[in-house]
């Protein structure tokens, strides 16, 4: 036998209470390295998509203020924009008795892919889509939700504007982050509603990411002083716009995460202190045997460490193995679409644990400390 | 060995004094195997503990082979105890989740010996309480008798020179009681070796070599 033994026998002695704690705290720590994950995917853009070349451009007043067709031309022009098309939510319904819906976009058909590169779709289905003015994609979600085949109608009942849009379903595209939408031609949107001559929102393509602050400074001032005043933004602050709308998220994560933290340091320190004062003949014991308190402490300590790495190991690296394989994109419709564990959050939940089995010792190592032999061998089992 | 020269010790209960042990003076030469006997808080366990450096006294001395024990800080006195003092108590306290074995290694443990050799001698300390057959049982699985011969094994592995047992019949049956006191008799014929036993029963005290009586912390000639 040896120190290492002896000290994983007095880990494991009570399996149910050492297995509970461990669980506790790896739960916790799921818990953090979520949080945690989903904070850092909140503050910190994705670098490597195409999503990081866009930049939505809405009316300042809010979003649902239209924007006028004419500024196409006055973006067109800006150095470093590649690609503009209008983007204009039509917020219509499918079907009256239908409650999950989807939704449906008037865009300029020929920029679809050049601007939303990830949809995947038969390029003849694209090349139907582009001739026909009454063409429309759905993505393969809602397709197999309603039983929809190409060459369809759908008719889309009007909400915000006042008119039906009759529909002839052309293709159906995967593979975005949110395989629903409806995508039209906002040629057709715009005779539909007489030479409406305006839009929701545009959406455009910069030629590289280094050019995307400037762009979006250039396009704010364009037409900074006119009667329609444009907020252009990344797509990702887009859509943390409507994110944020629910207040403020990341406080409310990072008050989350230390509740968490402190929760789980009450419940550590609290079952440590009551392992160890179970064992206070036992400990006199070795006192009087010639162990010191330093060692004392270090046997405490150790324990302490292995229920928190087993928590550790169980929390962060099942955190982790799960996020890698589940599709979190498709789970949250694509608000978080990477969920990526990395290492230095990895780091940080191991870290936490780390301190946590340090701060749980603490208390039953001061108590033990203080124990005489002779008290110690007093106390009854 | 022991030497004690007028050993007194005070214990505060609630701010009043509780005189423990009142001047005592006390020769234990090597070998012996000295009883002691006395009512409930007599002050039979406060004397051996403080013989066995797990307390300190109020005043007087307390040699043992020439050391003050009260004089040693807490560091030194804990490497005392684990060179020289084996310990047998009323309810063995062995660490239940170790094997006989284990627990008779632990107080290897803090020495520098080499894995193989701490196994080496636990063995043989476990042999000569005849429980070699039970090294790989744990406490639990064991009689009291047997719990006892293990702490026993526990307390002479080191080899130390003075070993003390307070009531370490006191949870027995009678036959595992003779054979525990057997044991210890045949220890204390060990040459150099001294053994201090705190014992209620006469039958136990028969087995010494000595017996002393204390009374209301004082020795008391019988
Ligand atoms: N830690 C302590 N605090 C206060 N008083 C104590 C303490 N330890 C012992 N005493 C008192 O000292 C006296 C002697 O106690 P001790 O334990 O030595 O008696 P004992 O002879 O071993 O008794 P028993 O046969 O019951 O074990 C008793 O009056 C006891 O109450
Ligand atoms: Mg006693």
């Amino acid at each position: 036998m040896n120190i290492a033994t002896f000290i994983i026998k007095n880990t494991w002695r009570n399996k149910r209470r050492a297995a509970l704690t461990s669980l506790s705290v790896a739960v916790s720590l799921f818990l953090l390295t979520t949080l945690l994950t989903a904070l850092r995917e909140l503050t910190v853009p994705p670098e490597d998509v195409g999503a990081s070349l866009r930049i939505a451009v809405r009316n300042k007043i809010s979003l649902a203020n239209t924007l006028p067709a004419k500024q196409r031309g006055n973006i067109q022009k800006i150095p470093g924009v590649a690609l503009v098309s209008p983007l204009t939510f039509f917020g219509g319904r499918f079907k009256e008795d239908d409650g999950i819906g989807f939704a449906q976009f008037g865009l300029d058909a020929d920029l679809l892919i050049g601007i939303f590169g990830e949809a995947n779709l038969p390029p003849e289905q694209f090349d139907a889509f582009k001739k026909d003015r009454r063409a429309c994609l759905v993505g393969r979600d809602s397709a197999t939700r309603h039983g929809m085949k190409i060459g369809d109608r759908i008719t889309v009942k009007g909400g915000i504007y006042p008119c039906d849009l009759d529909l002839i379903l052309a293709g159906i595209y995967y593979g975005t982050i949110d395989d629903r939408n409806l995508y039209f031609h906002h040629t057709f949107l715009d005779e539909a509603m007489g030479n409406w001559g305006q839009v929701g929102t545009w959406w455009v393509k910069v030629k590289s990411a280094e050019q995307v602050p400037e762009v979006i400074r250039a396009i704010n001032a364009t037409f900074a002083n006119t009667s329609a005043e444009v907020l252009a933004e990344t797509e990702r602050s887009f859509q943390l716009g409507f994110i944020s709308m629910l207040g403020n998220v990341t406080a409310f994560i990072g008050v989350l995460s230390s509740v968490v933290v402190f929760t789980l340091a009450l419940v550590t320190t609290s079952t440590m202190s009551l392992t160890i004062r179970e064992r206070f003949r036992e400990l006199a014991i070795l006192k009087a045997l010639g162990f010191k308190n330093g060692e004392i402490a270090a046997f405490i300590l150790a324990e302490s460490f292995m229920l928190s790495a087993a928590g550790a190991l169980l929390g962060v690296g099942g955190g982790w193995l799960l996020y890698s394989k589940m599709s979190v994109s498709q789970a949250t419709a694509g608000i978080f679409p990477f969920f990526e564990v990395t290492p230095q959050i990895a780091g940080a939940g191991c870290f936490v644990a780390v301190i946590l089995s340090l701060i749980s010792a603490v208390p039953p190592i001061i108590s033990a400390c203080q124990l005489t032999v002779v008290d110690g061998l007093k106390t009854l089992d | 060995m022991v030497s004690i020269r007028d050993l007194s010790k005070v214990f505060y209960r609630g701010g009043q004094p509780v005189q423990a042990l009142d001047n005592i003076s006390l020769d234990i030469p090597s070998g012996e195997f000295l009883v002691l006997m006395g009512p409930s808080g007599s002050g039979k366990s406060t004397l051996m503990h403080l013989i066995a450096g797990m307390e300190r006294a109020t005043q007087g001395t307390c040699e043992v082979h020439g050391v003050d024990v009260a004089k040693l800080d807490e560091s030194s006195l804990a490497d005392w105890r684990s060179r020289n003092v084996g310990f047998v108590f009323q309810t063995f306290n062995l660490i239940p989740v170790l094997t006989a074995l284990e627990n008779v290694e632990m107080p290897l443990l803090l020495t520098k010996l080499s894995p193989a050799r701490r196994r080496e001698m636990a063995e043989a300390a476990l042999d000569l309480v005849g429980l070699s057959d039970r090294a790989a049982h744990l406490p639990k699985q064991l009689s009291g008798g047997q719990e006892q011969r293990v702490a026993i094994a526990r307390a002479i592995v080191t080899d130390p020179l003075l070993i003390v047992a307070d009531e370490p019949t006191g949870n027995l049956d009678a036959h595992s009681a003779q054979e525990v006191l057997e044991l210890l008799q045949a220890l204390s014929h060990e040459p150099g070796k001294t053994i201090i036993m705190v014992t209620h029963d006469p039958k136990a005290a028969a087995y010494g070599s000595r017996v002393l009586h204390l009374e209301k912390g004082s020795l008391v000639a019988c």
